[in-house]
């Protein structure tokens, strides 16, 4: 278990020195045995010449029965210090001399059987003299083998050789751990800073191509993707929570915006109607709403349109138009604004019937956003440059302020959705933050791009638009015949407006007398169709979303009926999607419009059918 | 009593004397053969047949001779003995017993080439035999004279001269 647990270095290193020593003591251990018994052989065989000797010289005393020269033989032994006794026996077998080293040995009384015995350090050799085939005297030698100092010898060279081997064993493990366990535990050191220290930017260091390598650059790249996803999950989260706040920021300014404007015109209203002898009062009051209204009106467009621009539906219309007539329209709108703060607009503007291909409602408002917003942040009695010129086939544009300018930190971020660039409550200027961002998408929609300068706080700001290839040959082409603005002079016209709105119903019938218009009021779809009938109206204004029965069934059945079929029918709705004017042309609706009502629209509406 | 008692005791002597008796001529025989393996017959390289021993005025060693000498051989060949009387011709004998109670043991004992004479008849050596078997200190031992030896044309073994009792005619 503790091996298990143990580093590699480690299990490497007792690999290495346990294989070694194993190596060692096998080859040790064959080593002296393969010694002690060619020692013992070879002693052997010295001891049986020895007693082959004595045998032959001890052969005639033995015949003769001559102990005293047996004695004298067996005396020659004393050269050998290894033999400690010995002693022969006729050829009965009886003890006949004896010879003994020091004393204190004891010999067999009688020859024994042939042959050695090792005891311990010792060995006695009982050896038969044989001649004639007969047995006349047996040789007995007892002597010491020196085995165990010899083997003393071999322990001591042994033991040397195991510690120099081990000690070379350990040197080239751990030489070789350098080239094996060290890239392992760069690879274990970078794993474990990782998950302790939950830093995803470590690298594993790849030191070899081998399997470790391999490894370590495994490692890497899941640490790399690792840490890829993570940052962009944490990038996605910022991103969700700056949104996430944009749009609580958006839904707080958004609330204001709405509820600002409803303050003046209820204050208005009540004055109207304290001073209704006082007319000078009242148009007053009426001028406060109106502007109010629109501001109002445009705050909605611009939110269906940013609405519409995220959800991909918001599609250009380009068509032939004016240049001049677009500028003006946005130079008409921010008028007022400007002429209250007393603001110097120096325009310079295109020649008349300058033909260019764009949405000519779209680029309207492009410049009606720049201009307000020059407006806005502009001081008092400050002064606006707005250019517009076609250079070559290309549309530029330029709004400059000499305002409040913008921070260089801040002038990246002006373009992003609801951002505004004063978030203190004590700003002066109102607005929900998408008129930038609107405005840049619809001239990207365009092919084009809005680019914002300043030289910093308090030095203005300038904004230019450019649309690449819009400009159209001049044809001598006139004007269309339906300006907004010619106002139709005579005749008043049979209209019909069925809305369940009440209010809205009825003052836009009165809107529309006061035109010198017929106008008639029905609240259902049931009782419109009847009054049709009866009235037989030019122009039907039809709510789309009524209880009982819906606009676009109104609108089929009153196509249906020959005393309405040819009148023009226009949907008025608060839906105004594609789709919608898709199902309302399907239904049989001329025209489509939104409320709120654009008067110049309605006014417009009415000219085509005089035209007619 | 006196005479029961000698009696008991002569009874009890005599096995003793036999045994002292039939020692000697035991040992006398087993040296005779002995003496065959120590000795060699250099003109003789190759001969072949049995090794006679002639035994002459020794009949207790001829009969113990020709009881241990069946079934022995040196280098292969076999050994036998047999009796020798006054005048009978000693050749194709290798060695000659001359007995103490031969007549010829008192005369010049015989120079035959190749034949060893052995006597244990006092002075022997004297009178030309090889080897003369002499009692000493109660053992029965041997002279080995190397001029006899020599003058016979045989080799004796420095083995067996090492434990003659005396050796006549050593070089030094």
């Amino acid at each position: 278990m503790g091996f298990i647990r143990s580093s590699i270095r480690r299990k490497t290193m007792a690999i290495a020195l346990g294989t070694t020593l194993v190596a060692l003591l096998v080859n040790g251990i064959a080593l002296i045995a393969y010694e002690v018994t060619a020692f013992r052989e070879a002693h052997m065989a010295d001891l049986r010449t020895q007693a082959a000797i004595i045998g032959r010289a001890t052969a005639a005393a033995i015949a003769f029965s001559d102990r005293t020269t047996a004695m004298k033989d067996l005396l020659m032994l004393s050269a050998r210090e290894d033999i400690i006794a010995a002693a022969v026996y006729d050829s009965k077998g009886n003890l006949f001399a004896e010879y003994v080293r020091g004393g204190g040995e004891k010999l067999p009384p009688r020859a024994g059987p042939p042959g050695h015995h090792f005891q311990g350090d010792q060995v006695s050799l009982m050896y038969p003299v044989v001649e004639e085939g007969e047995t006349t005297a047996s040789v007995y030698l007892r002597g010491r083998t020196g085995l165990q100092e010899r083997l003393h010898g071999y322990l001591l060279i042994l033991g040397g050789v195991f510690a120099l081997a081990l000690g070379v064993a350990w040197a080239f493990s751990a030489w070789l751990q350098s080239t094996i366990t060290g890239p392992i535990q760069h690879v274990a050191a970078a794993a474990r800073e990782v998950v302790e220290r939950r830093d995803y930017s470590v690298r594993a260091r790849k030191t070899s191509d081998d399997e470790i390598g391999v490894l370590a650059d495994g490692l890497n790249r899941m640490l790399a993707d690792l840490e890829r996803e993570i940052r962009e999950r944490t990038e996605a989260e910022d991103a969700l929570k700056v949104a996430d706040r944009r749009k609580d920021e958006f839904l707080a300014t958004l609330a204001h915006e709405l509820r600002n404007p409803l303050a003046p015109i209820r204050n208005s209203l009540y004055l109207m109607k304290l001073t209704e002898a006082d007319p000078q009062a009242s148009a007053k009051a009426r001028a406060v709403i109106e502007r109010q209204v629109n501001q109002m009106v445009r705050l909605v467009d611009d939110l269906l349109d940013v609405s519409r621009i995220t959800t991909g539906k918001l599609a250009l219309r380009r068509e032939r138009a004016d240049l001049l007539d677009i500028v003006r329209s946005a130079l008409e709108a921010v008028a007022p604004q400007a002429a209250a703060r007393q603001l110097e607009v120096r325009s310079y503007l295109p020649s008349p019937g300058t033909p260019v291909n764009v949405d000519a409602t779209r680029l309207s408002q492009v410049f009606t956003n720049l201009l307000s917003n020059a407006v806005k942040f502009s001081n008092v009695a400050g002064r606006i440059d707005f250019r517009v010129a076609l250079e070559g086939d290309n549309l530029v544009a330029s709004v400059a302020d000499t305002g409040i300018g913008v921070a260089p930190e801040t002038l990246a971020r002006l373009f992003e959705i609801f951002t505004q660039a004063d978030h203190s409550l004590e700003r002066t200027v109102g607005g929900l933050g998408v008129g930038l961002w609107l405005s840049r998408r619809l001239v990207e929609l365009h092919g084009g791009t809005l680019e914002g300068a300043s030289e910093g706080l308090g030095k203005g700001a300038a904004f230019t638009v450019r649309i690449p290839g819009v400009a159209l040959a001049r044809e001598a082409r006139p004007a269309a015949g339906a300006t907004p603005g010619a106002r139709p002079a005579n005749a008043s016209r049979k209209i019909l407006i069925i809305d369940d709105n009440a209010d809205f119903a009825n003052t836009f019938a009165q809107l529309l007398r006061s035109m010198g218009e017929d106008a008639q009021v029905e609240y259902d779809g049931g009782s419109g169709l009847s009054a049709a009938r009866l009235m037989r109206p030019e122009i039907v204004f039809l709510d789309i979303g009524m209880p009982g029965m819906n606009g676009y069934d109104v609108a089929r059945q009153l196509r249906a009926a020959p005393e309405t079929a040819n009148c023009r029918l226009v949907a008025v709705t608060g839906w105004g999607q594609p789709r919608d004017r898709a199902l309302a042309s399907e239904a049989g609706f001329d025209e489509h419009m939104v409320k709120p009502l654009d008067l110049d629209r309605v006014r417009a509406i009415l000219a085509r059918v005089q035209a007619a | 009593m006196l005479t029961r008692l000698a009696l008991c005791f002569g009874f009890l002597l005599l096995p003793l004397q036999a045994l002292a008796q039939a020692q000697e001529h035991e040992l006398k025989a087993a040296y005779l053969y002995r003496f065959l393996t120590f000795i060699e017959w250099p003109a003789q390289p190759r001969a072949e047949g049995a090794i006679t021993i002639g035994v002459m005025g020794a009949d207790d060693v001829l009969a113990e001779l020709q009881e241990i000498l069946p079934g022995r051989a040196i280098q292969g060949r076999p050994i036998a003995a047999r009796r020798v009387r006054e005048g009978d011709s000693l050749a194709g004998l290798q060695m000659v017993f001359i007995g103490r109670a031969a007549p010829a043991a008192t005369g010049k004992l015989p120079g035959v080439p190749g034949l060893v004479v052995v006597s244990d008849a006092d002075g022997a050596l004297d009178r030309g035999a090889t080897v003369a078997f002499v009692r000493t200190e109660g053992r029965v031992r041997f002279q080995v004279s190397l001029e006899a030896a020599e003058r016979q044309g045989v080799r004796i073994s420095s083995r067996m001269l090492s434990v003659a009792e005396q050796v006549r005619g050593r070089r030094l």
